[in-house]
């Protein structure tokens, strides 16, 4: 099992080494899909790094979740040569929850950013345009159905 | 006069000119609405006939549950064919909203926004159940 | 003075859309238009915005599977085959051989379904329905097919989690057989139309560049990407089911043009067909489908597909209920909205509807265009039909010329 696992756990290595005590948290799940969490501050680091030590240059998605006192962005990347999925997470405080944007490094970002936006309510400095992306006009403001705490009654 | 309108009803009955809108729907139902156009079910040798204006038609059919942002659109379309008019509803989703039933971005139902004449359900119902949805309109028209 | 007048007059804005049928890809097109040239696209999506991911998180791992297949309706299995095996993978199981081997069979007929349909979706767009109308006549030998396997033309609801739901008695084997013979030889039948046909390659050849750096950097994904001369694939790339046994090949082609992204896609049919052909010959035998405990502990899975119209991914997170504590879908026209994007720019307005199609963002594009000429405030609104149709009439007045230019770059 281990010795399949040789690339994973060289990626994971090395990118615990990369980011020093930025590194939170990290495992390498089964072939091909490693699973990284780093600090708010690290995170750009490590796409950067993911992008040019491993050529991980397919940004899947940005997927948000909550969870309660935070929100974590899990960032999939996909490199296609070595199947390998890199997963690198970071947490944002929910009580200002804000984060650089990363499409700089990644043009498709664009759409994956306003979507996180829209539903769960990550800013993204310095994305050129961030608006609603999905929600109806009519939503009020400030409301982010994929949050924990959304009730129905928040929208008439 | 009573030619004339006999004649327009004669017409009407014999050649249904359809609207197709989707107001969320999955494309379920939207592949099989138009399966049911092209030639193993063909239904344009019953004259019906599908139209891009809803200015044309006669029979809006609309499938899909109502989503928040199609809901205005669809009054719209509904507001914009001239009277007479019909609707079908296609599938399941249409009568109570099926599957995305308390979905935040869902109405549920079509009849919660406009008048529906004939309900079509199946998730997506055969082309051949949307046939006899078509006739039993046609059906209703002829009391007219 | 006045020259700057007439420029300025020259640019106008055009919304398209909205009702376009799909899950999130309800799409909004602005097209910012310089005489008959695209300059610039700007698009708002979400018109079919159901609130899918978070009514998953009210409903439970079985329910979700029967949601999950909503999300869109021609690409069911995938959606719903995917869910599937993420969660199988979430709670620790295997689905046994067979199962998934039968599994795979339905990912590559609703394919064959998939791209017959887009074909013919294709053809309509510029204006060829004598091929439209028998593409779809072929078709419903696969929907066929697949309503002998699962007893639906459409949602066959055949993946559960933990294998499939209906067996592939010897008797069905041989009649899905006979069909798959007579799609293969449509299919090869269609390819040869789409080489030679001088309507399709007048309107599709040259039409709608996406660079191969440009597909690269905007992540594009499936036959769109394929199509201009990237080479991925989840089936290969990220192998799931059975795809490590299957033998196929990854179609790839390298002009960037619409009429590459129709070659990927009758390519692709054909690969499917030899595919179904070898999971049949080949079907292990055993039990379809293992137990399945409904509760599952804390865990997260990514788990990727390729749809017929690219890669598909689901990341589901657990918290030890019957429920899922988040359930992420990243659907493949979301993907590829900004590389659709690129190629639009610098295309002619009588373009927009094959080079929308091109990435076969489930169903033919927009079905109201709204004409807003910003000087006189002049206001007119066009639906599909009359776009369809002005684009096919612009290329009988102009067709000649811009198809002698594209031919000579």
């Amino acid at each position: 099992m281990s010795e399949e696992l040789l690339l994973e756990n060289e990626v994971l290595e090395n990118l615990k080494k990369f980011l020093g005590d930025k590194f939170v948290d990290g495992y390498v799940q089964r072939r091909g899909r490693v699973f990284v969490r780093v600090t708010m501050e690290a995170y750009k680091e490590a796409l950067k790094y993911a992008l040019e030590k491993w050529n991980a240059y397919h940004l899947s998605t940005i997927s948000g979740v909550d969870k309660g006192e935070k929100i974590e962005l899990l960032y999939h990347l996909l490199e296609p040569k070595n199947k390998l999925s890199i997963t690198i997470g970071t947490e944002v405080p929910k009580s200002n929850p804000k984060i650089g944007t990363v499409s700089d490094i990644f043009p498709s970002a664009l759409v994956y950013e306003r979507e996180v936006y829209d539903l769960i309510g990550v800013t993204f400095e310095g994305h050129p345009s961030l608006k609603r992306l999905l929600l109806p006009e009519d939503w009020p403001e400030g409301v982010h159905p994929l949050r924990k705490d959304w009730k129905p009654e928040q929208v008439k | 006069m009573a030619v004339l309108s006999k004649l327009v009803k004669w017409a009407r009955i014999k050649s249904p000119w359809i609207i197709h809108y989707n107001s969320g729907g999955c494309n379920g139902c939207d592949i099989e609405v138009v399966a049911a156009l092209t030639p193993r079910f063909d239904v344009e040798r019953f004259g019906i006939l599908l139209k891009g204006s809803p200015r044309h038609a006669d029979v809006l059919v609309v499938t899909g549950p109502v989503t928040r942002q199609t809901k205005k659109r669809l009054v719209r379309i509904y507001n914009q064919m001239s009277d007479p008019k019909f609707v079908l509803a296609v599938g399941t989703c249409t009568m109570t909203g099926g599957v995305f039933r308390g979905g935040y971005g869902v109405v549920a139902g079509v009849d919660e926004v406009i008048p529906v004449d004939v309900f079509v359900p199946g998730c997506p119902p055969k082309p051949e159940a949307i046939i006899h949805g078509v006739v039993k309109l046609l059906e209703k028209l002829q009391k007219l | 003075m006045l020259e700057e007048e007439v420029e300025e007059k020259r640019v106008f804005k055009i919304p398209v859309g909205p009702q376009h049928p799909a899950l999130k890809e309800f799409e909004n097109f602005t097209f910012t238009v310089d005489g008959e040239k695209v300059i610039d696209v700007d698009f708002r999506i979400g018109y079919t915005h159901r609130g899918i991911e978070k009514l998953a998180e009210s409903k439970t791992y079985i329910q979700n599977l029967y949601l999950c297949e909503r999300i869109c309706g021609i690409c069911s299995a995938a959606h719903q085959g995917c869910y599937a095996q993420t969660v199988e993978e979430l709670a620790g199981i295997t689905a046994p051989p067979r199962g998934v081997y039968i599994r795979t069979l339905i990912w590559e007929l609703e394919r064959i379904h998939s791209h017959l349909l887009w074909l013919g979706v294709a053809a309509h767009e510029i204006g060829f329905d004598t091929l439209f109308m028998l593409i779809w006549r072929d078709r419903e030998v696969v929907m066929s097919l697949l309503e002998m396997i699962s007893g639906n033309r459409v949602n066959y609801a055949m993946s559960t989690v933990g294998g499939v739901r209906r067996d592939i008695s010897d008797e069905l084997k041989h009649k899905i057989l006979k069909g798959l013979d007579v799609l293969e030889e449509r299919t090869k039948y269609y390819k040869e139309v789409c080489m030679k046909e001088q309507t399709i390659l007048a309107r599709a050849a040259n039409v709608g560049i996406l660079s191969k750096e440009k597909t690269l950097k905007l992540n594009a994904v499936g036959p769109t990407a394929r199509a201009s001369g990237v080479d991925v694939d989840i089936r290969r790339d990220d192998p799931y089911g059975a795809y490590d046994e299957v033998p196929f090949e990854v179609i790839v082609y390298d002009t960037c043009d619409v009429l590459a992204r129709i070659l990927v896609r009758v390519d692709e049919t054909i690969q499917s067909i030899l595919m179904s052909r070898w999971i049949l010959e080949n079907l292990p035998s055993g039990e379809i489908r293992t137990k399945f405990a409904r509760k599952i502990a804390e865990n997260e899975v990514l788990g990727r597909v390729e749809a017929p119209r690219g890669e598909l991914l689901y990341y589901i997170k657990s918290n030890g209920t019957d429920k899922p504590e988040r359930l992420k879908v990243r659907t493949p026209t979301l993907a590829n909205l900004l590389p659709v994007a690129e190629m639009l720019k610098g295309g002619y307005i009588a373009d927009i509807p094959i080079v929308l199609a091109g990435i076969d963002p489930c169903f033919a594009c927009m079905d109201r265009a709204l004409f807003i000429d910003e000087n006189s405030e002049k206001t007119w609104v066009w639906d599909k039909e009359q776009l369809r149709i002005y684009s096919i009439k612009w290329y009988k007045e102009h067709g000649k010329e811009v198809v002698r230019e594209r031919w000579k770059q």
